[in-house]
C-alpha cells in the first residue's frame, strides 16, 4: 500500500471490533439486542458507538469477553498536575479547586505553560527568556509570569509576585474575592448546612466523595433516596436563599466598545473566554492566567465481574500498569495487509492478516453474514485456518521476509509467518459507495495443550475453568476433552472498512493478488464473475 | 493497515554491528559524541548535530538515541542551548527506545522518553521534555521549556495566527506502549536493502 493511495482515499481502511456491551444495554431490550447480535446490522446509526479499534478494547479474563470503554467502570486512583507532575492528595483536590496549587499557570492568550521570571535579574536559572523581553517596569515586586510562546507577561495586567514559589497561594486572596467564587461558596454553605441535619448518613464509595466542589453525600441523599418520603418533604422547605453578591453588572460601555471595534485582535477569542469561565471577558486586558487543571489516573473494572482490567501505578511519573488486560494481548489482531483499489463490478482480492498474541495455537473460523450485502459480494476462500502460537524468540528472527513461503498448500491462505496467518478475501463491489464495509464474524478456539504434561494441574485448572464457564455468556464455551486439552473459544463481530469504490476506467480488468507482497496494481486477472473458480485456481497456482 | 516493505538502495546505507542503519546522505556531525542504541534507522537528509557540545573540555555524550528509533527523511536533531550565568552552552539530549520522528521534524528537546511518536513537520522546542508514551500529531509546535506527560496526544491547534501549538487532545489507550513497540520493530524488519 503506497502512501499516495492512502492519501487519496477519504476514509482510511480499518478493522473495528464489535463489543456487545451486555451490561450497558437495557435488560428489557436484551432480547431485541440479541436478535440484533445475530444479524449485526453494520448500517445502524449506533454502529460507531459499539465498534472500536482493537487498541481501545480490553479483555476480561474472568468473563472471557471483550470489554469496550463503554463497559468498564472507572475509579480515580490519583490526581496529578501534568506540568510539575506533583501528586495531589485526594483530600486537598477539592480545596484547590481541581487545579495545580503550586507554580503552574496557563497563558491566558495561547494556553501554553507560563514560566516565572524575576524582573531585577537579567535571567533566572532554569528559565531562559529571550533577549527581546521588555525591560522591567518599576512595580517593586520582583517576579512575574511570562509566556515563552506569545511573549505575554503578567506585568501587562499588573500581576507581580513577592516570592518565586507558591504563586497560587499568593493569588488565593484575589481568587477568593471573585464574585462567582463567593456566590458558589455561599450556596454550598447554605445547602450543606440544610442537608446535613435532615439526612441520614449514606455511605458511598470514597472515590465518589472526592468529586471536588460537590458534597456527594448530600447530593445523593437529596436526589437518590426518593423512597424516604419524610426526608424528601423535609428537604423541600429550604430556607429562603439570599445571594451573597449582588448581580454582577456587565462591563460598562462594552457594547459601545464592541460597536466601534476595528481590530479583531482587541477582543478575546472563544477559546480564551472558555478558559476563563468565571467572567468570560471580551477585553484582552481582563484575561488572567489560569492555574493548570489536574489530571487523573484511573483504575478500570469490568462491569460484570468487577475484576480490575487496568490498574496504573500510583506514581504520577510512572507509565507502567500493575494490571493491564488489553484486547491486543488476548484476541487475534486483524490487519489489512494488502488492499488494491476497489473497482465497481470487478472482483478484487484483499489480504487480511490475523496475528495470534497467545502462547497457544488457535484455530479461527470466519463467517460472513450474507455473501452479498448493500456494498457488494464478499467471499472467504479459507474460512477455517490455524495460527501458530506467539513466540518471543521468533521476534528476534529477522530473515522473516525470506522465510515467508513456508506454507502455500492451502487454497486461500496467502502466507503463514511467525504467529500470523494471512488469508485472501474476494471482494466484488456492486455499488459505487463512499465506503465499502462488511461485517465478519470471527470465532477462535485456543487449545491449551501444555496441561498434558501435568495431570494434577490440569484437573485443578479444568475445574476452575468450568466454574468460569457457568458464569460466562453463551458465545463463550470452555470444555475439556478426553486428552485433557482445554479449549476456549470466543466469537466476536468485526466491521472491516475498505475505503471507497471507484468506477472502472474503460478497458481495464480486475486486479488480483498474485505472489506474496506483490504490488497489487500490476497483475491483471479475469474480470468476469462467472470465471471466478478458474481464476481462484490460477491464483493458487501462481503462488506455488 | 499493514505497512509495506520499504526498500532502500544497499549502497546508500551503512549498517553497524548493532544493526543501526545510517544513510550516507545524512549529515552526522561530531559522530564521536553520538550514541545509537542499536537497530535505529537514520534516513536520507537527516541532520544530527553531535558537534554542538557543552563548552569546556572533555569527552561528552551530546545525543543519546535508544533502540528501534526512526529518524525519517529530513528530520533534524539539534541539542538545546541556553545562556546560563552569562555563558552560552549547549546541553545534551536524550531520546529513549521505540521513538519515531516524522519527516521534516526539528527536535531540540532536552529529553524524549520511550514509545513516543512525533509526526511530520513538527517542531519540538528547546528544553522541552516529552515523557514516555506520547503521540505528537503532524505539524505541531511544542514550545520551549514545556513538559508533556505520558499517554497524551497533541494535535495541531491554530490558536495563534501562524503557530500550531501543542495542545492536549486525548488520552492514548493503555496498550500504546505495545503498539509503538510493534510498529517500530515492524518498520525495522521491513526496512530492507535492495541491489539496484
Amino acid at each position: 500500500m503506497n502512501s499516495l493511495q492512502t492519501e487519496t482515499r477519504h476514509i482510511r481502511p480499518y478493522v473495528h471490533y464489535h463489543c456487545g456491551c451486555p451490561d450497558v444495554n437495557n435488560p428489557t431490550t436484551s432480547i431485541e439486542s440479541e436478535k440484533e447480535e445475530e444479524t449485526f446490522n453494520i448500517y445502524s446509526p449506533g454502529i460507531h458507538f459499539s465498534t472500536f479499534p482493537i487498541s481501545k478494547l480490553y479483555f476480561c479474563d474472568d468473563c472471557h469477553q471483550i470489554r469496550c470503554p463503554r463497559c468498564v467502570q472507572e475509579e480515580i486512583v490519583c490526581y496529578y498536575c501534568p506540568n510539575c507532575l506533583f501528586e495531589v492528595p485526594t483530600a486537598s483536590v477539592k480545596s484547590e479547586r481541581n487545579r495545580c496549587a503550586r507554580n503552574c499557570f496557563q497563558c491566558p492568550i495561547c494556553q501554553n505553560t507560563l514560566s516565572v521570571v524575576a524582573s531585577s535579574e537579567p535571567q533566572p536559572t532554569p528559565l531562559p527568556i529571550s533577549p527581546t523581553m521588555p525591560t522591567v517596569s518599576a512595580t517593586g515586586a520582583p517576579y512575574y509570569l511570562s509566556c515563552g510562546v506569545c511573549r505575554w507577561d503578567s506585568q501587562e495586567i499588573g500581576m507581580t509576585f513577592e516570592k518565586a514559589t507558591g504563586l497560587a497561594l499568593q493569588l488565593q486572596k484575589t481568587e477568593d474575592e471573585r464574585p462567582d467564587v463567593k456566590e458558589f461558596d455561599h450556596l454550598k454553605d447554605q445547602f450543606e448546612k440544610h442537608l446535613r441535619h435532615n439526612t441520614p448518613s449514606t455511605t458511598l464509595p470514597s472515590s465518589l466523595l472526592s468529586i471536588p466542589g460537590m458534597s456527594m453525600n448530600s447530593f445523593s441523599s437529596r436526589y437518590g433516596n426518593t423512597g424516604l418520603a419524610h426526608a424528601q418533604q423535609k428537604s423541600d422547605d429550604v430556607e429562603k436563599y439570599e445571594a451573597a453578591v449582588d448581580k454582577v453588572e456587565p462591563e460598562s460601555g462594552l457594547v459601545d466598545d464592541l460597536v466601534h471595534l476595528t481590530d479583531v485582535n482587541q477582543i478575546t477569542t472563544l477559546t480564551q473566554r472558555m478558559n476563563q469561565l468565571s467572567d468570560q471577558p471580551y477585553k484582552v486586558e481582563r484575561l488572567q492566567p489560569q492555574r493548570i487543571h489536574l489530571r487523573t489516573k484511573r483504575v478500570k473494572r469490568c462491569r460484570s465481574c468487577r475484576h480490575i482490567l487496568i490498574k496504573p501505578e500510583q506514581k504520577a511519573q510512572a507509565t507502567r500498569f500493575k494490571i493491564k488486560l488489553v484486547a491486543l494481548k488476548n484476541i487475534p489482531k486483524i490487519t489489512i495487509a494488502s488492499l488494491p483499489k476497489l473497482i465497481l463490478n470487478q472482483r478484487t482480492q484483499i489480504v487480511l492478516k490475523f496475528s495470534n498474541p497467545l502462547y497457544e495455537e488457535i484455530s479461527v473460523d470466519l463467517t460472513i453474514q450474507e455473501e452479498t450485502n448493500e456494498c457488494g459480494k464478499v467471499t472467504i476462500l479459507a474460512p477455517h485456518f490455524n495460527i501458530t502460537p506467539y513466540n518471543e524468540v521468533l521476534e528476534y528472527e529477522e530473515d522473516l521476509i525470506s522465510s515467508r513461503r513456508a506454507a502455500k498448500a492451502d487454497i486461500g491462505i496467502y502466507e503463514k509467518r511467525g504467529n500470523s496467518t494471512s488469508i485472501i478475501l474476494e471482494i466484488t463491489p456492486l455499488a459505487e459507495v463512499e465506503e465499502f464495509k462488511f461485517p465478519l464474524l470471527v470465532k477462535y478456539t485456543s487449545k491449551n495443550t501444555e496441561n498434558n504434561e501435568n495431570d494434577g494441574v490440569t484437573t485443578e485448572e479444568k475445574s476452575s475453568e468450568e466454574t468460569n464457564s457457568s458464569k460466562a455468556v453463551a458465545s463463550d464455551e470452555i470444555s475439556a476433552d478426553e486428552s485433557n486439552e482445554i479449549t476456549k473459544s470466543l466469537s466476536f463481530w468485526t466491521v472491516i472498512g475498505l475505503g471507497n469504490v471507484i468506477k472502472a476506467p474503460a478497458g481495464t480488468s480486475g486486479t488480483t493478488v498474485k505472489g506474496p507482497r506483490t504490488e497489487p496494481s500490476g497483475s491483471k486477472g479475469s474480470s468476469s464473475r462467472g470465471s471466478s473458480s478458474g481464476n481462484r485456481s490460477g491464483t493458487s497456482n501462481s503462488k506455488s | 493497515m499493514e505497512p509495506p516493505i520499504v526498500y532502500y538502495p544497499r549502497s546508500e546505507y551503512i549498517e553497524t554491528d548493532t544493526g543501526n542503519k545510517v544513510s550516507r546522505k545524512s549529515v552526522i556531525c561530531g559522530s564521536q559524541n553520538i550514541i545509537l542504541g542499536g537497530k535505529t534507522i537514520i534516513q536520507t537528509d537527516c541532520v544530527i548535530r553531535g558537534d554542538l557540545r557543552r563548552t569546556g573540555g572533555g569527552h561528552a555524550v551530546v545525543v543519546a538515541i535508544g533502540r528501534y528509533c526512526l529518524l525519517a527523511k529530513g528530520s533534524i536533531i539539534r541539542p538545546p542551548y541556553k545562556t546560563y550565568k552569562g555563558t552560552f552552552s549547549y546541553y545534551p539530549m536524550k531520546i529513549g527506545d521505540h521513538v519515531s520522528i516524522g519527516e521534516g521534524s526539528i527536535v531540540e528537546a532536552a529529553t524524549i522518553g520511550s514509545f513516543v511518536h512525533i509526526g511530520k513537520n513538527c517542531v519540538i522546542g528547546r528544553f522541552a521534555i516529552i515523557k514516555d508514551c506520547c503521540k505528537i500529531e503532524d505539524n505541531t509546535v511544542i514550545p520551549p521549556n514545556t513538559v508533556k506527560k505520558d499517554v497524551l496526544k497533541f494535535y495541531a491547534n491554530s490558536s495563534l495566527s501562524f503557530l500550531y501549538l501543542g495542545v492536549f487532545v486525548d488520552e492514548l489507550p493503555e496498550c500504546v506502549q505495545d503498539l509503538y513497540e510493534l510498529k517500530t520493530k515492524d518498520f525495522y524488519i521491513k526496512f530492507q536493502p535492495k541491489d539496484s
